[in-house]
């Protein structure tokens, strides 16, 4: 697998959030007819109408669900890292077809390919040439599921499509479509025969989520739901592809000043200084998408301190490694001591 | 983004960088000034005794040979230059005062001895020679550190300027303003010096200006400076503040010139003697303008000894049994021999005056021979000019500063005189006819003499004589000024008792072949009036030791009245007083009279009088005095001093954020509104916080705004005013978003002036 050149803006542009300054656009893309960003109370109530939709179908979970928006909205992509059977493929796809977008879904095992995630060139015998057959990263939604269960090669295959948001076979570059979230699951209780996403690689998810077993309400509300047909057969789009690449622009929009971009810093510069493995400026830059794609579910068109404290444990916490002896404290406890000790204002 | 820009990082002036050029001109003028501190000493000096512009002119001198040598001779070469420069000149100075010049070379005790004695508080104006000794001591410290602060050198420039300094701080002729100046101009040096060194800024000078008021604040606590204001040094218990004994008598080397005095009836000694004469305390021949010093030395009695005087026609013996603690030893005029066993610790002026080397208490006894000089007018009037030249040199001294309407007043009034004598008779005559005597004056400003002359219509003794003594300097007679007690109460037929009451001061003045004679300018009558009457007084309020009580109070007393206008008949007739010789006997003033009413009332004087106050214990000094009777006028120096003491405040404010603190303060009840509306609502929103923070709880710093406003409302939702979303949300949109407009800022404003005085008690009385 050949290793692109990462685009300039990403890792250049350490603490820059905004838009001008972090734009991630793959070169392949046309950069200069972007879409026509959508007004910002439009996107608000649209991303409301998304995560009641979803909610109708996945009980308990709405915090979990703003996430997986706000990730969609942001450009980002979602690793879910649960016991099994809390919902994790179903959010994934009730996510996907509320926004009326192309889901796939690749089911990783160790036997999978890296070709079966992006696609291979097969030799058409009439034409005499080879075509390319694409795979299932293709999608406007992917969900990567058990993700650690493929060898690492296979995952990179996926990690590299989430980042540069195109897939190169034989050498030619290929476009993934827009929108392209990658909604990745991690099964935290079968450790035995996966392979640990390596450390670095995970960096790649904007959000790492935990979503937990729904209270005895709330599952009690799921079985009633889903006991007959499950809902997800009879959920409907409530927006379109075409409005989600309109709203993305108007995330990326969004107006994120110098003194939220200098907490942010902070907030990172202190993981740093209290962790084995801070987080990287690749977690600076996610960090504020994140709380750009906020803002605006919040119906605001500039950051606050307080996006960014709602954005920065599932944003920053997988990104932070704590030393061994460090056993009480992970991650999250990390940003968790950040939130507590940093200064909003300088 | 501009709101952040204008509402956070506002460029502070304070930050940008002064060239090195700046401070280097700051450094420079601080030497200057260290230059200047010091030599306005030294003028204060050649003011008194002459020489200021040699002096002056010397130092420009050598300012401007350090400024053409700066860059041409080496460290070394000029440091020979000063040190070369400053031998010359005290080879000079020792020449001069006839120690010889191979005093300095063989670093005789002489050299060593004059330098101690100056650095343990002799006086400049004490030395004989006090000009040639500034001409010698100015130009090697001047010429060095302006060499040195020309190259660069501020650390190294300031130690001979500091030297210098501080030498005359040691001398006690450093007063504390000019001290101050000069160890701040000291500072500034070094302190320019280092910042343009190393290129620094507005921001890190101002750490300078904060020492600068930490010295100028710490000086003003503790004046540990000789000079300072504490120049009184309390010498007994005795006369207390503001008697006439005091301040003439306030130091041993000096004679102060006060403002109004009091007189202490208290019996200061008692005399035996079978004339009665004036008890001389103390001579003094150096003319400041506001007091008198005494130049030189005294040594021990026995190894001085006293040169007994040309014209000698007489010798009397004296008792002298001292009633209260005293500084003195009276006597009369002049002193040649002493015995008992005080004779050890008795010391002898250059002008021949006796002193004790130590404080005498009660009971203590001397026998005094005084060798009287007592010629006739006749005698005095040939005696002709032709003066030692010691004598000139040390006795027609005058301040510089003395006017030429003085001399030409004098002039006026010695008119047709033909012969010295003559005309210390008519100045003595005029004084006495032209002036009235009070105890009640005004001390004036500027030169005692002149304005008493020309100005005054009153004075007591001390403006008389010293008036006289510069009127005689400026007809070119030598003249000296004396203090001491006139004869007293005759009690016994030869028996004096001297009380606080009697004290005086008067003129000698030098006949060639003859010696001192005395004169007395104080018109005689007045005199006895006023000091009868606080004599009087003092026994109406039966103050004690006013009589002698060991005779026994009641019998004393008469006969000590009775006695009064014999004696009164004494003094007149000559003997007593040698002053009143020339007068009495020849000259227009009435004699007899005169001193025959003085000693009247002298005698009814000595009545009353406590033993406390001894004339020369005077614990009161004169500047003290001068505090009291005019308010001391606010000079350039202590101008300068306060400025840069506040400059030196608003830095040290600026740098403890004490001014930020004082404008939060401020602010949190008064916005002013400025250009930018955003900040507005920033500000607004801050004193909004503040408000809360003392109602309820301070945001903690790792809170934000809103978390802050929601997590308050959780807890006293229900008190909360409902706008402070809005203030909220304008605080955000200014400062995280696009900003906010003018009329969105004012109403945020408006809305948090009405929190804010709803939380202020007065003023929401106000308001109701």
């Amino acid at each position: 697998m050949t290793e692109p050149p990462e685009p300039a803006g990403d890792e250049g542009a350490d603490t820059k959030g905004t838009r001008d300054d972090g734009d991630s656009d793959s070169p392949t893309r046309a950069t200069d007819d972007r879409p026509d960003p959508l007004p910002v109370p439009t996107v608000a109530t649209l991303s409301t109408d998304v995560v009641d939709n979803v909610s109708r179908v996945i009980v308990g979970h709405d915090e979990a669900i703003e996430h997986a928006v706000v990730a969609l909205l942001g450009r980002g992509h979602i690793l879910l890292e649960d016991v099994p059977g809390v919902g994790k493929t179903m959010l994934a796809r009730a996510v996907a077809t509320s926004v009326d977008c192309d889901f796939r879904r690749i089911q990783f095992t160790p036997d999978l390919l890296p070709t079966d995630v992006t696609g291979v060139n097969v030799f058409n015998q009439r034409t005499r040439e080879f075509e390319f057959q694409p795979g299932p990263v293709f999608g406007n939604v992917v969900l990567g599921d058990e993700i650690n269960r493929a060898p690492p090669k296979t995952q990179s295959a996926l990690l590299e499509a989430m980042e540069e948001e195109q897939v190169t076979v034989d050498g030619d570059t290929r476009p993934l479509p827009d929108p392209f979230t990658v909604i990745a699951t991690q099964n935290a209780v079968e450790r035995d025969r996966t392979y640990e996403l390596p450390f670095a690689e995970l960096d790649r998810f904007m959000k790492k989520l935990r979503l937990g077993y729904p209270d005895p309400d709330e599952e009690a509300e799921l079985l009633g739901r889903t006991v007959g047909h499950h809902p997800i057969e009879s959920l409907e789009p409530v927006t379109d592809r075409e409005a989600i690449v309109r709203a993305r622009e108007t995330v990326a929009n969004v107006r994120v000043e110098e003194p939220v971009r200098e907490y942010a810093t902070r907030l990172v510069g202190y993981t740093r200084e209290h962790a084995r493995i801070g987080a990287s400026p690749r977690g600076t830059i996610s960090l504020l998408r994140a709380a750009q794609a906020r803002a605006v579910i919040e119906g605001r068109e500039y950051v606050i301190p307080d996006d960014i404290q709602v954005e920065a444990p599932t944003v920053l916490g997988h990104r932070i490694e704590t030393a061994d002896r460090d056993r009480d404290r992970d991650g999250d406890t990390i940003v968790a001591d950040a939130l507590e000790r940093v200064p909003v204002d300088a | 983004m501009s709101v952040d820009r204008d509402g956070r990082t506002i460029p502070l002036s304070t930050d940008g960088t002064i060239g090195p050029g700046a401070f280097r001109i700051l450094a420079l003028g601080s030497v200057l000034v260290l230059t200047a501190a010091y030599v306005s000493v030294l003028q204060d000096v050649t003011r008194v005794v002459g020489g200021t512009r040699t002096l002056l002119t010397l130092v420009v001198g050598m300012l401007l040979a350090a400024t053409a040598l700066a860059r041409l001779i080496r460290l070394r070469t000029a440091a020979t230059i000063a040190v070369t420069v400053a031998v010359v000149g005290f080879v000079y100075y020792f020449e001069r005062s006839g120690v010889g010049a191979e005093a300095l070379f063989s670093a005789s005790e002489t050299v060593l001895a004059d330098v101690v004695t100056l650095a343990t508080g002799l006086e400049l104006l004490r030395v004989v020679e006090a000009g040639t000794w500034t001409l010698a001591f100015a130009p090697g410290p001047v010429f060095l550190s302006w060499y040195l602060a020309l190259r660069g050198r501020y650390g190294l420039s300031v130690l001979p300027g500091g030297f210098a300094l501080v030498f005359l701080v040691l001398t006690g002729d450093a007063g504390t303003t000019a001290t101050l100046v000069g160890v701040l101009a000291a500072l500034g040096a070094v302190g320019f010096g280092d910042l343009e060194r190393r290129g620094g800024s507005v921001a890190q000078a101002d750490a300078i200006a904060v020492l600068f008021a930490v010295i100028v604040a710490l000086s003003l606590s503790v004046t540990f400076v000789p000079g300072g204001t504490g120049t009184a040094n309390p010498t007994t218990a005795g006369a207390s503040d503001g008697t006439l004994e005091a301040t003439i008598d306030s130091a041993s080397e000096r004679s102060g010139i006060a403002g109004e005095v009091d007189l202490s009836p208290q019996i200061r000694f008692t005399v035996e003697a079978d004339e009665g004469s004036y008890w001389r305390t103390g001579v003094y021949d150096r003319y400041t303008g506001d007091e008198w010093v005494r130049t030189g030395q005294s040594q021990p009695f026995g190894e001085a000894g006293i040169e007994k005087p040309a014209g000698t026609t007489g010798t009397v013996e004296q008792t002298v049994t001292v009633a209260t603690d005293l500084g003195v030893m009276p006597a009369a005029a002049q002193p040649v021999d002493v015995e008992g066993g005080i004779a050890d610790y008795t010391e002898v002026s250059a002008h021949g005056q006796i002193r004790p080397a130590t404080t005498l208490i009660e009971d203590d006894t001397y026998v005094v021979r005084s060798a009287v000089v007592d010629p006739p007018p006749v005698v005095l009037h040939n005696a002709g000019t032709d003066y030692p030249d010691e004598i000139e040199e040390q006795y027609l001294q005058m301040p510089e500063s003395i006017s030429p309407a003085f001399e030409e007043r004098t002039a006026e009034i010695t008119e047709g005189a033909d012969s010295p004598y003559e005309r210390t008779v008519l100045i003595e005559r005029h004084l006495r006819s032209s002036k009235d005597y009070s105890l009640e004056v005004d001390r004036p400003e500027g030169d005692v003499a002149e304005e008493f002359l020309l100005e005054m219509e009153e004075g007591y003794c001390v403006y008389f004589a010293t008036t006289m003594t510069q009127m005689l300097r400026a007809e070119g007679i030598p003249a000296r000024y004396v203090t001491g007690y006139t004869s007293g109460q005759q009690v016994e037929d030869d028996r004096y008792v001297v009380r606080g009451t009697d004290a005086h001061a008067w003129v000698e003045v030098y006949f060639p072949g003859e010696g001192w004679v005395e004169f007395d300018p104080t018109p005689p009558q007045p005199r006895e009036a006023e000091h009868t009457e606080r004599l009087v007084d003092a026994r109406e309020e039966n103050i004690e030791n006013v009589d002698i009580e060991t005779d026994g109070g009641d019998g004393d007393g008469s006969d000590g009245e009775d006695g009064s206008d014999t004696r009164g008949d004494d003094p007149d007739d000559g003997p007593d007083a040698p002053d009143h010789n020339p007068d009495g006997n020849e000259s227009p003033t009435d004699p007899g009279s005169g001193p025959s009413d003085r000693n009247g009332t002298e005698g009814q004087a000595s009545e009353t009088g406590p033993p406390g106050v001894a004339a020369g214990d005077g614990t009161v000094s004169t500047p003290e005095e001068e505090g009291v009777s005019s308010p001391v006028p606010i000079t350039r120096e202590a101008l300068v001093v306060a400025s840069v003491f506040l400059v030196g405040l608003l830095a040290g404010a600026h740098r403890t954020g004490a001014t930020v603190r004082a404008r939060r303060l401020v602010g949190r009840y008064w916005q002013r509104r400025t250009e930018d509306p955003d900040r507005d609502v920033e500000r607004a929103f801050r004193r909004l916080e503040g408000v809360l923070g003392r109602e309820y709880r301070p945001r903690r710093p790792s809170e934000s705004a809103r978390g802050y406003l929601t997590a308050l409302e959780a807890a006293h939702g229900d008190e909360l005013d409902p706008r402070v979303e809005q203030v909220l949300e304008r605080y955000e949109r200014a400062v995280y978003g696009d900003g906010v407009d003018r009329a969105a800022a004012d109403e945020s404003i408006e809305i948090v002036d009405e929190i804010v005085r709803k939380r202020l008690p007065a003023v929401a009385r106000l308001r109701n």
